[in-house]
């Protein structure tokens, strides 16, 4: 499903929260979809399960899946989930980052730019093809 | 659960455990870390009612284990020297304990041995070392054991077969909330695996820390101001607990949230700004105080 980075400065808690998230984002498993139980991803990753519980009780709070007693956890509806406003100025520091390292690369203001626009149109063709 | 309460023991006025503390929750996987002598096994013994304790209790859900065959019925234990009787073959020997332990799985058994590749009938004396290891690890688990007590298991054992040991282990743990104490001198193969670690020293706990929690709270950053150097204002808003300069790039260990340094460093124009990963070494060299060679040798 996905790997877990033990050098991260993030702890396996995190990391999988943030890898559910981007898998629940992304629409790799769409509304609806069941969770792999604690004790079959425990397995999986080789990770104690008590660590995959409390992961799945932090996504339940921010409202990512639910639990429906007896039948497992399944993704929720995430298009009413209010971002976070710390999460969103984190990304676009990555973003600002990103758009300096092309620059550190050597290239014109203008020319990175350039790069930056044909990123974002090529990304709203795809999204209007959906 | 298991609580160890003020344990004591010293061997010919030796003092090998002085006053030890450890409580493992139900479902919980404690990892004891340790260099050689700093008594991990010696609490092990005593978690398994071998030896008997100077002063100080070891209890499982309340009840000691001392002289305690119900409790002992619950417990599964791996040594770290492991002993088979003479010309016996693992068959043998689940014979044996099919016959003393109430709830053996016969069929738990055949499987371990089955992905361990092992053959029931040889005899003990012809498996190599980590080859016996597999086979006490499999008759540990038939037992199906509520307590899971773990002497160096991964010792001799080969990547693969520490996988399937350790996938074995977090399932039982997920399904029937077995608690588990697991010694070690290796912290990184305890990443992932324990929610708790216990760094023992001369027969004492030295710290006892909640894995989940430990990163996070320290971070390791390289940054560099150019020829201003290190804006006084960053020593006086961030708990700096070590720091080491190499020309103008300034190598620091900070105790903050990484938000709180991004903000105090990033809001000053660093010429460089980097966080680098912290490995679970490193934490937990500068919790037990800083870069010590006393302290790196505990655990490096």
């Amino acid at each position: 499903m996905f790997q877990l980075d033990l050098t991260s400065p993030k702890s396996i808690y995190e990391q999988v929260i943030d890898n559910m998230k981007e898998l629940i984002v992304t629409g790799v498993m769409p509304e609806g979809s069941r969770l792999p139980s604690v004790r079959e991803l425990s397995k999986d990753l080789t990770v104690n399960p008590n660590t995959i519980q409390k992961a799945y009780r932090e996504l339940e709070r921010e409202g990512f899946i639910y639990t429906a007693s007896g039948r497992g956890t399944f993704v929720a509806d995430v298009s009413v989930i209010k971002p976070d406003d710390a999460k969103i100025q984190n990304v676009e520091k990555e973003i600002l980052g990103g758009f300096r390292s092309l620059i550190y690369l050597g290239l014109s203001f203008d020319e990175a730019k350039k790069i930056v626009e044909t990123i974002i149109n090529t990304e709203e063709r795809s999204k209007r093809n959906d | 659960m298991i609580e160890i309460n003020g344990l004591c023991k010293s061997f010919d006025g030796y003092q090998a455990l002085n006053n030890m503390n450890i409580k493992v929750q139900s479902g919980s996987i404690y990892g004891l870390i340790g260099t050689n002598g700093a008594g991990k096994t010696t609490v092990i013994r005593h978690m398994a009612g071998i030896i008997k304790a100077d002063a100080g209790e070891v209890l499982f859900d309340g009840e000691n284990v001392w002289d305690n065959e119900g409790v002992k019925q619950r417990i599964g234990l791996i040594p770290d020297e492991l002993y088979f009787p003479n010309n016996s073959a693992p068959d043998d020997m689940r014979r044996f304990y099919s016959s003393v332990y109430r709830n053996w799985d016969d069929s738990k058994y055949r499987h371990i041995m089955d992905l361990f590749k092992l053959d029931p009938h040889k005899k003990v004396g012809t498996f190599s070392k980590g080859m016996k290891k597999q086979v006490a690890f499999a008759l540990a688990m038939a037992k199906n054991p509520d307590y899971l007590i773990l002497d160096e298991p991964i010792d001799g054992l080969d990547p693969i077969v520490r996988k399937i040991v350790w996938r074995l282990i977090v399932d039982d743990v997920a399904e029937k909330e077995m608690s588990v104490l697991v010694s070690s001198h290796n912290l990184k193969e305890m990443e992932g695996i324990c929610d708790y670690i216990g760094i023992v020293d001369h027969g004492e706990m030295k710290l006892e820390r909640e894995l989940d929690l430990l990163k996070g709270r320290i971070h390791k950053v390289q940054v560099s101001f150019g020829k201003d150097g290190l804006p006084p204002e960053i020593n006086d808003n961030l708990n700096i607990i070590h720091r080491d300069t190499r020309g103008s790039v300034e190598l620091l260990i900070i105790a903050n949230s990484m938000q709180t340094i991004e903000e105090t460093i990033g809001s000053r124009n660093p010429v460089l700004f980097d966080i680098l990963p912290l490995s679970l070494e490193e934490i937990f060299i500068y919790e037990l105080g800083g870069e010590s060679d006393e302290i790196s040798k505990l655990i490096l």
